[in-house]
């Protein structure tokens, strides 16, 4: 037992609970060249899904991330195939404006596949608030997407600084911040507590224990978001955090669907 | 199914991790031990990195004596120097209930390798004392490429050893631990930071459940995860209660000194 909420007794016995699914908010698909992932694969990464009670994974595939001309393909190929399970992000990589422009011109047209955009600054070398970007955040800004951002602590990417820049400027996109801007928790709380679209993105924050109490602790509650990573993390590590952390069921039930369901309602209609 | 676990500390490190919650005395470790139904933890104290070993390794003694939940892990020095005998440090690990050893090489600079610790080695081996290492806990300067390296230059020297490598991950570590524990049978991992999707079953299928051990990562890791992980992973209950504790009593309970 790892603590002893009725919510933490029902996960720990069953391993998944069909009224507390999991929505996870952030992953990718595909191989990926630094790592053996087990299970890259969407059908093995639907096991890992069923086998943790997680109903729909949000990601970018890797081959999105890192190769622009093709990946989006990929990932919109896939949603189609398991709507149900899972939501695409269209990932920009502002090295490339003229595949950036060709995607924003088929965006509408995919919006079965795509429920908002990937920024993953720091590994693209674009920071978050770099004019090339302004048009994309327009274009975001206009649709009232959700665009996920990798954020980190530290640099001059995607840190604190150009999150609060672009969240002042476009209060219609629905941000959410990948990794919290890892090790900078309370700045990370502080832009969440200033902008009501901000989110925190869990994915990693699992691994540092403290962080979840914190960001309770100061309020954010319905502004935490569960992510994996899959197939990097195993979504039974993330929710056993969650289920350890000294939070209440009540916020164990915001970051494990309730905030994803609020979120995702809007954006899943626009694509019907 | 019981928890046993390999990797736990306390102690305010000098420069705070990640992880915003610390386990600064030996109670608020066992307070969050018992929060998560751990049965036993080898444990150590920063102070053993972060001090001096010498004066690390009696703060733990003094802290983990009466509490049966609590077995210690020591930090090794090289013998030349005088600083920690190994006849003298073999003697002090029975009367305090020391069972397994950790070696900082990079940090405390020295060579981890048969020239430098060849006697302590030596009677690692025949006492079966296992080595801790943790790939994680290295100067920003240090690859961790190089970290693995010198874990195959000691096992070439010392086969027989008996290595639990700690906090590996989370970028996953497979390509570099697996050929470890195909080429030496007393290699171990934890799980303290083995998140990877999948990864407790797929080393089960190749290697069994027995080169798995439960690792807690306390005071900075949610002891909860990796639990979840293992308890509901897809493999039969026997190899779920190996990883989980099986094991590495068995390790601990090989240990003579
Ligand atoms: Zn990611």
């Amino acid at each position: 037992m790892i603590a002893d909420s009725p919510l933490v007794k029902a996960f720990w016995e069953h391993g998944r609970l069909d009224e507390c699914p999991v929505i996870d908010m952030h992953g990718h698909m595909g191989p990926w060249p630094a790592i053996y992932f087990p299970r890259p694969e969407p059908e093995q990464m639907l096991v890992s899904m069923d086998q943790a009670g997680v109903r729909r994974l949000v990601f970018s595939s890797h081959e999105a991330l890192f190769s622009a001309a093709t990946g989006n393909d990929y990932t919109a190929r896939v949603v189609r195939r398991w709507p149900d399970r899972f939501s695409g992000l269209m990932v920009i990589n502002g090295n490339y404006m003229d595949i950036v422009e060709r995607d924003m011109a088929r965006f509408d047209a995919m919006r079965d596949a795509f429920i908002g955009l990937k920024f993953l600054a720091a590994y693209h070398n674009v920071a978050l608030d770099d004019p090339r970007y302004d048009k994309v955040w327009a274009f975001a800004a206009e649709r009232k997407l959700l665009v996920t951002c990798h954020t980190w602590g530290h640099g001059n990417m995607n840190g604190p600084a150009q999150v609060r820049a672009v969240a002042e400027r476009f209060p219609e996109v629905r941000l959410s911040m990948a990794h919290s801007c890892y090790g900078m928790w309370e700045e990370a709380a502080q832009l969440a507590r200033d902008f009501p679209h901000v989110y925190c993105d869990l994915t990693a924050v699992f691994e540092c224990r403290g962080a979840l109490e914190l960001f309770c602790e100061r309020g954010i509650s319905r502004r935490m978001l569960f992510g994996t990573d899959l197939p990097w993390f195993s979504p039974l590590q993330g929710i056993g955090s969650v289920l350890s952390a000294d939070i209440t069921d009540d916020d164990r039930r915001n970051i494990l669907h309730r905030n994803a369901e609020s979120l995702l309602a809007p954006l899943l209609a626009a694509g019907r | 199914m019981e928890f046993w676990d390999c990797n736990s500390c306390f102690g305010l490190p000098s420069k705070p991790s990640q992880s915003p919650a610390t386990c600064e005395t030996v109670d608020d470790l066992t307070a969050q031990l018992d929060r998560a139904g751990i049965v036993r933890s080898i444990s150590w104290h920063v102070a053993q990195h972060d001090v001096a070993p010498t004066i690390g390794n009696r703060m733990l003694a003094e802290a983990i004596r009466g509490k049966d939940q609590l077995l210690g892990c020591w930090t090794v020095l090289p013998p030349q120097t005088g600083e920690m005998p190994v006849d003298q440090l073999l003697a002090d690990m029975k009367s305090h209930r020391i069972v397994a050893l950790r070696a900082f090489p990079v940090a405390h600079r020295y060579l981890l390798n048969g020239a430098t610790m060849g006697p302590l080695l030596d009677e690692m081996v025949a006492r079966r004392i296992p080595l801790l290492y943790s790939t994680r806990r290295l100067p920003a300067s240090y690859s961790g490429q190089q970290a693995w390296q010198d874990l195959y230059n000691l096992m070439a020297e010392c086969p027989e050893l008996t290595l639990i490598v700690v906090d590996h991950g989370s970028w996953g570590c497979d390509r570099y631990f697996r050929p470890l524990l195909d080429l030496y049978e007393r290699v171990f991992v934890d799980t303290s930071m083995y998140y990877i999707d999948g990864g407790i079953e797929d080393v089960v299928a190749r290697y069994g459940p027995g080169r798995i051990v439960y690792g807690s990562g306390l005071p900075e890791r949610y002891p909860g995860g990796m639990m979840m992980a293992i308890g509901h992973a897809q493999i039969d209950d026997e190899a779920k209660a190996a990883i989980a504790g099986g094991t590495l009593r068995q390790l601990i309970e090989e240990v003579t000194l």
